[in-house]
């Protein structure tokens, strides 16, 4: 059952949102979107991909999706989030709506504490709010390794809030389970595009 | 008429018109720090090996095993040749003014022979070994310590880590990166370059300019340039056909001599001698990466980054040193400086 081992901090949601025209999620809505973005993280496991999966979700609609494709494209900045945030550009460019009020009232769903690269992506974007399970404690960029989600010293973009803990144990045993049978720096074939 | 320019300008600013910088570590670019310590002078020089086997059992000074206890004074302003450290403050007994410690105190007559010592006096010693030839020379004014020298982090430092011919590539391979900066400029892009070279076979394998004005936010041209180097190696999630300055290169570095057909299949890229990511590489940028890039350069196992200016937010250098950073399992070299004033001069503009 998805909705086991609910352990959630929920930070507070500022009124900086709230001018925003933001209407953080409830708790019907994480278990709702999470649970998609486990789905992905399985997906991932099964084309031998590190098994991160994440949503996009804009007023109640999702705009973009992922799971790790760094195996496939040769290429190790393709985490989940990466994926998923060229859809929602893509998104936006072609219905020619501006980037930035759309990511200012979007909420990333991901399976596991966004790494550096893509906390830093994160604020590049203006996310305003994002959901997690498990920490990352290799490469985590919401307080794991380094804490870039909040550094307000930071000039480029924006801050972003955390909700941490969302099915933590399943996204650890899906990671374990990963670096377990597999080397993470051996690349299989390509599975995916046959 | 246009005003008189403050230096030359141009592809005629040559390798002499700048340096390369190392960016080390927080530890090895930091001053030392210091504790303080109790040290005597050794009055009867027959005593010393003595003394110092039983300092040994009885102030061990754990952490500090690149503390030399003796040293030696050759100045005629001191009566007594040699000093020794007999403890760190901290570490000592019942002592509450540390000016007016006593042999007593610190020593105990009844289990410790202190003939040969005299009175002792504070002194500080540093904190930690050193790491840098300066970090050594900064420690050696207070106590002697010993010293592990990293002979390539000191030629480094003193700018003699690279010949005349290899920063003659270097500003090669960085005048490319600016040349494909300005080709993104004219297309309206902020004018940002970085060029990736293997250096086991002087091979660039790409070069890339920043598309992420108007097109899509995060295509910073490092961004780029990984991608770039992934399309080489039959990957890459992009299409640069719109800017034509962003081009790849297939690798033409040689498989390991029969290890193609020796090695089981499913076996790695590395163990099969074909490129994976950009390991072993050289990135040439024209201006430090931010936090992004920098991780982005991480993931992909780079081997060095070279950068012609810093940025405010940068992250090999100025905000963070993600390439010296501990819990993070790749580190990579990076220098700054190379080709400085003419990335300098590429416009500054908000990012
Ligand atoms: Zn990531
Ligand atoms: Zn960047």
């Amino acid at each position: 059952m998805r909705g086991r081992g609910l352990k959630i901090r929920m930070p507070s949601i500022g009124n900086d949102l709230v001018k925003q025209d933001f209407s953080p999620p409830n708790m019907d809505d994480i278990q709702r979107w999470m649970a998609a973005a486990f789905d992905l993280a399985t997906e991932a496991l099964e084309n031998g991909e590190v098994p991160v999966g994440c949503l996009m979700v804009y007023r109640n609609e999702v705009l973009g999706k992922g799971g790790n494709e760094v195996n496939d494209t040769k290429n190790a900045t393709r985490h989940a989030e990466m994926v998923a945030f060229d859809h929602v550009v893509e998104w936006c460019c072609s219905r020619d709506l501006n980037l930035n009020q759309v990511c200012a009232q979007t909420t990333l769903y991901v399976t596991v504490e966004p790494c550096i690269m893509c906390s830093s992506a994160l604020r590049l974007l203006n996310i305003p709010l994002i959901v997690y399970g498990c920490r990352n404690e290799r490469f985590g960029g919401c307080g794991s390794v380094l804490s870039i989600a909040s550094d307000d010293e930071l000039l480029t973009g924006s801050s972003f809030k955390c909700i941490s803990g969302y099915q933590a144990e399943e996204a650890v045993e899906m990671l374990k389970r990963f670096y377990k049978q597999e080397n993470p720096n051996a690349p299989k074939c390509k599975v995916r595009k046959v | 008429m246009e005003p008189l320019p403050k230096r030359r300008k141009g592809m005629d600013e040559g390798v002499d018109s700048w340096e390369v910088h190392p960016i080390l570590s927080d530890e090895q670019s930091h001053d030392i720090k210091l504790v303080e310590a109790f040290a005597a002078p050794i009055i009867n020089k027959k005593e010393t090996s003595r003394l110092l086997k039983d300092l040994a059992t009885t102030y061990p000074l754990p952490g500090l095993q690149h503390i030399k206890r003796v040293r030696a004074r050759k100045s005629d302003k001191h009566p007594h040749p040699l000093e020794v450290v007999i403890c760190l403050v901290d570490g000592a007994p019942e002592v509450k003014d540390s000016k007016e410690v006593s042999l007593t105190t610190l020593l105990p007559s009844e289990s410790f022979n202190s003939s040969g010592l005299g009175e002792p006096f504070t002194v500080k010693i540093p904190a930690h070994p050193s790491l840098t030839r300066p970090q050594f020379e900064q420690a050696s004014v207070h106590w002697p310590t010993t010293f592990h020298e990293d002979k390539q982090v000191t030629a480094a430092l003193r700018g003699q880590l690279f010949t005349a011919a290899q920063k003659a590539k270097m500003h090669k391979y960085m005048m490319t990166a600016i040349r494909a900066a300005k080709a993104g400029q004219e297309q309206g892009m902020v004018p940002v370059g970085a060029v990736m070279v293997d250096p086991a076979s002087d091979q660039i394998l790409a070069t890339a300019h920043d598309c992420a004005r108007g097109t899509h936010p995060l295509l910073h041209a490092v961004m780029v340039c990984i991608d770039l180097v992934a399309h080489g190696q039959g990957g890459g999630a992009y299409d640069f056909d719109p800017f034509p300055a962003c081009q790849f290169t297939v690798p033409d570095r040689q498989p390991v001599e029969g290890s193609s057909d020796s090695v089981a299949p499913g076996s790695t890229q590395e163990q099969r001698g074909e490129p994976y990511l950009c390991t072993g590489y050289d990135l040439y940028v024209t201006r430090e990466p931010c936090i992004m890039c920098a991780m982005s350069l991480l993931h992909s196992r780079i081997g060095r980054v070279f950068y012609g200016t810093t940025t405010r937010d940068g992250a090999l250098g100025t905000r963070y040193k993600i390439h010296t950073q501990k819990e993070l399992n790749h580190h990579f070299e990076v220098y700054r400086g190379v080709t400085q004033h003419l990335c300098e001069d590429l416009a500054e503009e908000p990012h």
